[in-house]
């Protein structure tokens, strides 16, 4: 071993980490090389002395500072992560990437399209109303009509007619012409067919005290038999107390038919 | 983070002390050293040894007390000279004490690449391996290194020690 290659061992040999046939080839090259045993010897004392080198120790003050410091920076953490807010949007646009934006923007551009096109859709909820509202007008031109008909075909020499115009009448709304026209008839019409289609007719509208009143009055000036028996059982169905006087009435009649008769006075009796 | 600091806080002062050497500024660092633990823990990856990542922590926080002091070391070279000609201690048990004084101050005359190596090996106890880690150079450079700083402080030594022994 020469000088050049042991001097290489010089840290490790120091350092006491050499194999043992490296140390023993070290020591034997030093006991022949007397410069290098030098050097060695040397650096070994300096070495030693190295270690009597004193350092001052660190005091109990740093410790305290340290202390302090990890609690500084305990608290400043905390605020930190309450204030996380504009750090997570930064979060968020690190990880959006273009590619994902791109896919986002265009799923909710989806989105919006269909909740754009299912509100139109449902937005003919606006025409539909103006379409009731159409209807309504047809529906009260309808009324209209009936009553006209009614009015007008009423007077017609045509029993046939008469009775086309009671019909028209029915299911229309109570008009005060039109229950003018439809009592006139059932006090004074020549048929009695119409007159029979007319008190049907009336017996819609018996809910108004008015039509009732004015049915009780029409009694007394009914002839016919038939008409006269309807007329009862209409009493008898509203229970129109009211009746009872212009059924007594009636049955003072000389020329009452006898059927007539006893139902007229069954009537007294249901009703009273 | 407080065993660290009870395992840790001793060698870093002492490095720290021979590297710089003012005390205040010393503990100053050993605090900036961890700090910068708690705010870079996650640049330590458990890969490693956790002393080499310390080190190169705290060679970082003294390149910047370096830099902040605008001098490489900071040691008034002429008042150190004047220390090692005016160190006359004729008592002979004061004599060993005398020469690891007198070594601390070569020490300091070093300049900082070997000085670094030094302290290193002798004072932080770490396997060349280590250092070699922590200065980021190879294994064998390192011995090369400690072995040119042992002849550099030899020689500072010897100058200074002969007016003594003369």
């Amino acid at each position: 071993m020469n000088c050049e290659h042991t001097r290489e061992q010089l840290a490790d040999w120091l350092k006491d980490c050499l194999t043992k046939t490296e140390k023993s080839e070290v020591e034997l090259h030093l006991i022949h090389c007397l410069q290098c045993q030098e050097e060695f010897e040397a650096s070994r004392q300096l070495w030693t002395t190295m270690n009597l080198v004193q350092v001052s120790v660190p005091g109990e003050a740093m410790k305290v500072q340290f202390n302090t410091m990890l609690n500084d920076y305990k608290k400043t953490s905390e605020i930190e992560k309450k204030r996380t807010a504009p750090d997570w949007i930064r979060q968020v646009r690190e990880f959006l990437t273009p590619q994902l934006a791109l896919q986002l923007g265009f799923s909710l551009l989806l989105v919006g399209l269909g909740w754009i096109i299912g509100y139109r859709m449902k937005s003919p909820a606006a025409p539909s109303v103006a379409y009731e509202q159409q209807i309504d007008t047809l529906a009260g031109q309808v009324q209209k009509m009936k009553q006209m008909m009614t009015l007008a075909l009423i007077d017609n020499s045509s029993a046939t007619e008469r009775i086309r115009a009671v019909g028209y009448s029915m299911g229309a709304e109570a008009n005060e012409r039109v229950l003018e026209a439809l009592f006139s008839t059932l006090n004074s019409d020549s048929n009695v067919n119409v007159r029979l289609v007319t008190l049907e007719a009336l017996t819609q509208f018996a809910a108004d005290p008015l039509v009732r009143t004015e049915l009780v009055k029409s009694l007394a000036q009914q002839d016919s038999p038939m008409v006269q028996i309807a007329m009862a059982d209409l009493m008898v169905r509203f229970q129109e107390k009211r009746s009872v006087k212009a059924l007594r009435e009636l049955l003072k009649k000389e020329d009452l038919n006898d059927m007539v008769k006893n139902k007229i006075e069954q009537t007294i009796k249901d009703l009273s | 983070m407080g065993l660290l600091f009870e395992r840790y806080h001793r060698p870093l002062y002492t490095f720290l002390y021979h590297m710089a050497g003012r005390n205040d500024a010393c503990q100053d660092m050993v605090q900036n050293v961890f700090l910068r633990m708690l705010k870079y823990r996650h640049t330590f990856t458990g890969e490693g040894e956790f002393k080499t990542w310390m080190y190169h922590l705290a060679r970082n926080v003294l390149s910047d007390h370096f830099k902040q002091n605008k001098a490489v070391g900071y040691y008034d070279v002429h008042e150190l000279a004047d220390k090692l000609d005016g160190g006359t201690l004729a008592d002979s048990e004061f004599e060993s004490r005398q020469d690891a004084e007198l070594i601390q101050t070569a020490l300091a005359i070093l300049n900082q690449e070997h000085r670094e190596v030094l302290i290193l090996s002798r004072f932080q106890n770490l396997k060349y391996a280590e250092i070699a880690e922590i200065l980021n150079i190879s294994e064998g450079a390192v011995k090369v290194r400690v072995h040119r700083a042992l002849g550099e402080l030899k020689k500072i030594v010897l100058k200074n020690n002969n007016p003594r022994t003369a």
